[in-house]
């Protein structure tokens, strides 16, 4: 029962699919180990266990019956806790909605479930997906499997989703990217996550934090099985206006292990550069390893990136203070300290700020599509740090001290202005044993080949196939 | 009709930094009570995220529209 969670949801698919076996062992596994191990992970917000071993049964039934199974059939998923679950809370991480209960769920909800996904519950993450760190002052902060030792930050905002994938306690989640918050818990646990194209996946059913910038997509334990939930995600969607209605590819088709003359730009300017040796070192050896894979490898330089943080500060600001401007001058003290006050900061940007920074938006979205008109895929470490302790303000990167927050959005948050797809993937371990991950940045709506390369990497290294000592 | 004199074009001023009483203020016009300890939190972090958001006036968006709506395809 114990390696039923750590089997991959590609595997586990068929294994249901062949009678090996039943969906319902499979979500009991993981019942277990979340009641073995969540007081101290704090990964999940509410575990829905009667309902999933209910859905469970019935998906075993369907196997027996020899109905057409999706291609999710019976394997378990968890939900960041932003969508909405219909007749089951959603708390988007806050004491506000603390009792909001959904009458419908989200385009992804609806969508994992016809491919047979089974939820075994809601995920924990910083209130209103609004932090990097993934902390809560109201359900608990989730603790990094990495370090058993020390609470580490998981990273957020999706903090449950990359915690409780990363401890055995689902095999796949989804996770929503606003400034990089599929990517930076992805990192710190170990994990492959991707954050698709701007309107490649439905947002419908989600809690916003910025709706220009928030990306919806999946944190698994391999490309292979990001591929896998993506596909079952993508699409065009009515409830969504921004979404795309360009076909939706076979992405676990397209993993052929093949990067044989592949272009592949390394982004060593406000990228590479500025990284901590482990990372750093760990993405040119990744790299090196493509190359001898048969990828062409050169530097490339995004300029525009300069105006990535401010671009992303004006937006992210100003669209969060109009989605919560009510509930703050209403609900204030319900709010977490840290959340409203930098809510708050919204208040103090003007239309003209807001305007600017789209206005940039356009020269980094325009400069980074450049750069991938002659080349298939960018690399870039997606942090220049690894999991700091809970509570750490500052960090220390090549002798000199630096802030945590601005220091983990600050290579994933101009790829959420600019709306191209980006996995991280893991690619090292600190000499503290903790992860390290690399991006991987492609072309709008070429999903495929940003996981055909993180596939490719996968099939010659074990970094994302290594267990954390947290509960083994 | 006689030509009237243009009025002197007044000197730009430059920004002013941002205080504590113009944050105060600032709050009250959109209806937000902030208590001191509020305002003493706030400002710091509202004059950093100018600071990042000013530093868009180097950008070259002469000729640049916003991403009014942002939609890939």
């Amino acid at each position: 029962m114990t390696e039923l969670v750590w089997t991959p949801m590609t595997e586990l698919a068929r294994l249901v699919a062949t009678k090996v076996v039943s969906p319902v062992e499979v979500v009991q596994a993981h019942l277990d180990r979340i009641a073995r191990l969540d007081d101290k992970v704090r990964a999940y917000i509410t575990v829905m266990g009667d309902s999933a071993l209910q859905a469970a049964r019935a998906a075993e039934a369907s196997v027996m019956a020899r109905e057409d199974l999706g291609p999710l059939h019976g394997v378990p998923v968890g939900l960041k806790d932003l969508y909405c679950t219909k007749g089951v809370r959603t708390t988007a991480g806050s004491r506000l909605l603390g009792d909001y209960v959904p009458d419908a769920d989200a385009t992804v909800v609806t969508r994992l479930a016809a491919a047979g996904a089974i939820v075994l519950g809601k995920l924990n993450m910083h209130e209103f997906a609004y932090g990097p760190e993934g902390l809560n002052v109201h359900y608990g902060t989730s603790w990094n499997p990495w370090d058993p030792g020390t609470h580490r930050i998981s990273g957020g905002s999706s903090s449950g989703s990359g915690a409780a994938v990363a401890a055995g306690m689902c095999p796949g989640a989804l996770g929503s990217d606003t400034g990089g918050s599929i990517r930076i818990p992805s990192s710190l646990c170990g994990l492959t996550g991707i954050k698709p194209t701007y309107g490649r996946v439905s947002r419908a059913g989600a809690i916003p934090p910025a709706w220009s910038l928030d990306h919806v997509g999946p944190m698994c334990r391999s490309a292979a099985d990001c591929a896998l939930m993506l596909r079952a995600m993508a699409g065009y969607d009515p409830r969504d206006p921004s979404t795309s209605v360009l076909p939706v590819p076979d992405y676990g088709a397209g993993l052929t292990g093949e990067v044989k003359g592949l272009r592949i730009g390394l982004l060593r300017r406000f990228f590479l550069a500025t990284a901590g040796a482990p990372q750093r070192q760990a993405v040119e050896q990744a790299v090196k390893t493509l190359e001898g894979l048969g990828a062409s490898v050169r530097e490339v330089t995004l300029e525009q990136m300069t105006y990535g943080a401010g671009a992303s500060a004006a937006i992210i600001c100003a669209e969060s203070y109009a989605y919560h401007e009510e509930w703050l001058r209403t609900r204030g003290p319900e709010y977490g300290p840290d959340v409203r006050e930098r809510l708050l900061v919204g208040a103090f940007v003007t239309g003209a700020d807001y305007l600017r920074g789209q206005r940039a938006r356009r020269l980094i979205r325009d400069e980074v599509d450049r750069v991938l008109g002659s080349l298939d895929v960018l690399i870039a470490p997606t942090l220049p740090i690894a999991a700091v302790p809970v509570g750490t303000r500052e960090v220390e990167i090549d002798g000199r001290m630096h802030p945590v927050r601005p220091s983990l959005v600050r290579y994933t948050r101009p790829f959420n202005v600019s709306g191209q797809p980006v996995a991280s993937v893991p690619c090292g371990f600190t000499p503290d044993g903790l992860p390290i991950g690399m991006q991987v940045i492609g072309r709008s709506f070429d999903e495929a080949t940003v996981l055909r390369v993180a596939d490719a990497y996968q099939r010659v290294t074990d970094w994302h196939a290594r267990r954390p000592p947290l509960g083994a | 009709m006689a030509d009237r004199p243009i009025p002197p074009t007044p000197a730009p001023l430059a920004p002013q930094p941002l205080t504590k009483d113009a944050l105060r203020a600032l709050a009250l016009a959109q209806g937000l009570a902030l208590s001191e300890a509020d305002l003493d939190g706030l400002l710091p972090l509202v004059q950093a995220t100018r600071a990042m958001i000013d530093d868009l006036w180097a950008a070259p968006l002469a000729d640049v529209e916003p991403t009014a709506q942002f939609r890939m395809l």
